[in-house]
């Protein structure tokens, strides 16, 4: 039995068991056989778990319901024994075939009893009365059809005792059936009134089943609805008894309230179809109808369109799994309001299904109408609207975008419409909330899908990571965050993965942020989402103020970050006099000489006793062994002047604030100070030489001409360079340093310390010329500044030539008297000569040196003027006011028309 | 091996006692000939919703055509 179980094949065995229930020869069943294969072979999905214990838990209490609790003991008994035995491998299959064969022997629930009586005794007196079902007794089945397995098969399944035993007993309930009916309405009619239950593969299986042999497969195949109107034309005409005197065969409106129904859930109804081309529910033009029930049909199918709209999305987004966790969110609470909509509808149906097993007519008042439809499904009418509307909306949207857009549509008056988008909003929001505080309370980045927004660039290296590594994604902010708190959450996870990956601290976030509580529901959400103002933004506000403070200070205490900042201040911009001076004075031998000749380490030796000699010794060691020395690239013909240049080195988190191009920014600062700072010194010597040499020039009348020039000339330079010098010092160094120094010490985060930083450095390079608009300034000033040099040795070399001058006469006259104390003559005729030759060689050169003066005089005047003029038209007010220190007396501006003209008006413009 | 044959010969027999009366139980209305093939379609793995429905449909079949019959005559 075994062998021959395994080797038949499903198929002889259906046919076998189709020969056996109907009774019949091979070939006569040969279409209940085919019918058989296809709903077998159609996969009729199982709806029932593949677990025996639950049919099996099933099946007792089905007996205990039945009164038989015996029987259920003997089943368990039997069950056991079954599952001791072993033989069989799908037991639940086979338990779950005999439970949905089961039957109450006893008692056959009222409501199916009534249908079965009311078929059974129908049967017999009624095939004569209507030829209709005469010529077709098939309809009989497609009526069975439609009331579906539970209802329908049970009456005429059992074997033929049982069936007549039902029959006895619905004897009685069918006749309380008649007398509340009346005689009238025959049971036939009552049951063809009502159209097939719609399409699910299998039905449409039964019914082609169910034609006559005769009609052609394709017909048989087609749904119920593509029928020729044959089907309900007859259905029509068999419902115009009860509905006496309507000339025109309407379709009922029970039949088109089950047709909605259908509509309702996407499906196409009997008489409701979508229409492809115009992308909506229409009514069958060829129904007869009136038209007021047209009208309403048309305007509840349109329901049916929304919830198409909004499943359709939903089933096209919820496998992509690209579309990431917002969109999967969003998505689940499509679902959840489609299944409250999906609710609504099976309330609908199960009183459609009692009002049809109660007879249509029973209760006029709580009938379903398409009216009472109407009213009942404003509310998930317009719910379902606003979740189109949403979908449409959201349509290409992802992450943040899409929240965004889900915030749109809840600024709206309606207050129910307001709830729904919030709910939704709610859920929606909750991944990014939960994005948020993984980022803001740990500096985690888990976004798979780009949705949050702040994005993470995977190359930047860690030296570059508080500039270039986090951004924020635009597009991805949702609009119920500002941009502001936006910023700030960058921040605040920037902040700490600043602190992690570079300062390499690893103090855990709990204890840089005490309230972290991250793992919020979406009613967390919802609650933070009405509560923006408060909750969130100080959340938010609180985690960015300790993470920040907590930066700071870790930077200040472990990275001296400002003691840095102060020595940039001291070294590069020779904040520290005695140092720079000191260290002036030390190089001053070693820079005269050709850029060519210097070594680094000759300077570094240089620089280091420097320190040790000036205050600068008392400063941290961190900062002194950054200092360095640093030779720019050398041009020919440069002197160690233009290639010296100081250096600071910084690394670790500090670069962070000082990044190359600050550092860049600072060196030529630098070089701008160091060389005015050497101006200042050229001075100094140049003044100490005319002092010096005054006294002893004083015995050479012929040169005082020459020397009131050079003094004349000297001066005017000192007051150029003094009020250079202060102009540098305070209106710009001290200004810019006390304005970052204010910031700094108020700065709540590091950005505001860089940004700071950065105004300074700005400050500092524009004032200082460096900038590109002051090209022409600073070359007027370079071109002064070389004429100082010029002028330098200039003068050395008349001084060198005076005193030489000096010392032959000192000599001359040493002599002299030497030999008249030895009593000779004093002087020699020939060498009186000589004497006085050498007199008038050197009285010839003083025209030259006067005539070369006037021009350096001339010249640097030149300069001067084109630079005051420059000034003063400068749109910076501060160079504007430099030039009236420089010419405070109006010395210039007596030679220098243009310069007359501008001052006069500025002057002008000031009283 | 022939009494291991018979063995289960025995075991299957008193399986499909055992169901007999469970179809009984349950008043499915099948008998052994029937069962036996419903067990072994299910035993391939045939969905049993599916075998019901059609079992029931062969019986409503069968008696509509037996009423037909009844009535034409």
């Amino acid at each position: 039995m075994a062998a021959s179980l395994d080797q038949k094949s499903p198929n002889v065995l259906l046919q076998s068991l189709c020969c056996r229930i109907t009774g019949k020869s091979e070939a006569e069943v040969a279409h209940q056989f085919q019918y058989a294969v296809r709903v077998i072979g159609s996969n009729y999905a199982p709806t029932i778990e593949r677990d025996e214990f639950l049919v099996s838990e099933k099946i007792k209490k089905e007996m205990v319901k039945q009164r038989r609790e015996a029987d259920a003991a003997l089943f368990s008994e039997l069950h056991r024994k079954l599952q001791t035995q072993g033989v069989l491998k799908h037991r639940w299959s086979v338990l779950y075939l005999l439970l949905s064969l089961c039957e109450d022997p006893r008692k056959p629930s009222p409501r199916l009893g009534s249908y079965g009586a009311l078929f059974a005794q129908a049967l017999p007196r009624d095939a004569h009365s209507t030829p209709f079902y005469c010529t077709r007794p098939q309809s009989l089945a497609l009526s069975y059809g439609d009331r579906g397995p539970p209802s329908g098969a049970t009456v005429v399944a059992g074997p033929p005792g049982g069936l007549s035993s039902t029959m006895g007993t619905s004897g009685i309930s069918s006749l309380g059936m008649y007398t509340l009916n009346g005689p009238s309405p025959t049971p036939q009619s009552l049951l063809a009134g009502q159209p097939p239950a719609a399409g699910g593969p299998a039905l449409g299986s039964r019914l082609a089943w169910a034609l006559p042999v005769g009609s052609s497969p394709a017909c048989a195949l087609a749904p119920p609805s593509l029928r020729p109107p044959l089907g309900p034309v007859a259905l029509n005409r068999s419902i115009r008894p009860r509905r006496d005197g309507d000339p025109n065969a309407e379709v009922t409106e029970g039949a088109l309230v089950r047709d909605i129904l259908y509509v309702f859930q996407g499906i196409d109804g009997k008489y409701i179809k979508m229409n492809l081309p115009d992308n909506c529910y229409k009514m069958d033009a060829k129904v007869v109808l009136c038209k007021s029930l047209r009208d309403t049909g048309s305007r509840l199918a349109e329901l049916g369109w929304l919830h198409n709209k909004v499943r359709k999305y939903t089933d096209a987004r919820s496998l992509d799994r690209a579309f990431g966790l917002v969109g999967q969110s969003f998505c689940a609470s499509l679902h959840q309001e489609l299944k409250e909509y999906y609710r609504l509808l099976s309330v609908l149906h199960s009183q459609l299904q009692v009002e049809e097993d109660q007879g249509v007519n029973l209760t006029v008042e709580s009938s379903l109408t398409l009216k009472r439809l109407l009213v009942w499904t404003y509310d998930p009418k317009v719910r379902l609207k606003t979740l189109a509307a949403l979908v449409d909306f959201c349509q290409g949207r992802k992450g943040g975008e899409l929240a965004s857009a889900v915030h749109a549509y809840g600024k709206t008056g309606d207050p129910q419409m307001r709830a729904l988008v919030q709910h939704i909003l709610s859920l929606v929001s909750h991944p990014i909330l939960n994005f948020l505080y993984r980022w803001i309370y740990d500096g985690e980045l888990e976004d798979t899908y780009h949705e949050f927004f702040v994005a993470s660039d995977p190359n930047v290296k860690t030296d570059r990571l508080w500039h270039d590594k986090y951004s924020l994604r635009k597009s991805m902010i949702p609009s119920f965050i500002t941009m502001d708190q936006a910023h700030k959450v960058l921040l605040i996870g920037k902040s700490i993965n600043f602190l992690h990956q570079v300062c390499h601290d690893r103090t855990p976030p709990g204890k840089i942020t005490p309230a972290s509580k991250s793992a919020d529901t979406p009613n967390d959400a919802a609650e933070l989402l009405w509560d923006l103002e408060g909750a969130f933004q100080g959340k938010i506000d609180a985690a960015y103020f300790d993470t920040s403070k907590y930066l700071l200070d870790v930077l200040n205490r472990d990275y001296l970050l400002l003691d840095h900042l102060q020595a940039m201040r001291r070294y590069l911009l020779l904040g520290q006099g005695d140092f720079i001076r000191h260290l002036m004075d030390l190089l001053k031998p070693e820079l005269a000489r050709p850029a060519t000749t210097l070594y680094q380490h000759n300077l570094t030796g240089i620089l280091e006793t420097a320190v040790r000699a000036t205050n600068a010794q008392y400063d941290n060691a961190e900062i002194l062994k950054r200092l360095d020395v640093r030779l720019l690239e050398v041009s020919p013909g440069s002197t160690g002047w233009d290639v010296f240049s100081l250096d600071y080195h910084v690394d670790g988190p500090i670069a962070t604030v000082f990044t190359r191009e600050c550092m860049g920014r600072y060196l030529r600062a630098f070089n701008f100070l160091w060389r005015a700072k050497r101006m200042e010194y050229t001075l100094t010597d140049i003044w100490k030489g005319q002092m010096c040499n005054a006294k002893l020039l004083k015995t050479m009348p012929e040169l005082s001409g020459v020397l009131h020039q050079c003094h004349i000339l000297a001066s005017e330079m000192v007051h150029f360079i003094h009020q250079m010098q202060y102009y540098i010092t305070f209106e710009v160094l001290e200004c810019s340093w006390d304005e970052l120094w204010n910031k700094v010490q108020q700065a709540q985060d590091l950005d505001h310390i860089i940004t700071a930083h950065e105004v300074f450095l700005d400050t500092i390079i524009s004032r200082c010329l460096l900038d590109s608009n002051s090209r022409s300034l600073l070359n007027q000033l370079r071109a002064i500044f070389n004429q100082i040099i010029e002028f330098q040795s200039a003068q050395d070399s008349l001084y060198r030539s005076a005193l030489e001058e000096l010392r032959l006469r000192l000599q001359y006259d040493e002599q002299r008297k030497q030999r008249e104390a030895q009593g000779e003559w004093g002087v020699t005729a020939e060498q009186e000569m000589e004497e006085a030759n050498r007199v008038r060689e050197f009285q010839d050169t003083i025209p030259k040196m006067r005539s070369q003066l006037h021009i350096l005089t001339h010249y640097y005047q030149g300069i001067v003027q084109q630079f005051l003029v420059l000034l003063m038209t400068s749109p910076d007010q501060s160079l504007r006011f430099l030039s009236f220190r420089l010419d405070f007396n109006e010395h210039y501006r007596a030679r220098e028309p243009r310069l007359r003209a501008s001052l006069g008006t500025t002057r002008g413009r000031r009283s | 091996m022939a009494s291991g044959a018979n063995a289960n010969m025995n075991a299957v027999r008193e399986t499909m006692d055992v169901l007999l009366e469970i179809s009984r139980l349950l008043n499915t209305g099948l008998d052994m000939e029937s069962l036996s093939i419903c067990v072994r379609l299910c035993e391939q793995g045939i969905n049993p919703e599916a075998l019901s429905l059609v079992i029931k449909e062969l019986r409503k079949a069968s008696d509509s055509l037996k009423a037909s019959d009844n009535s034409t005559n």
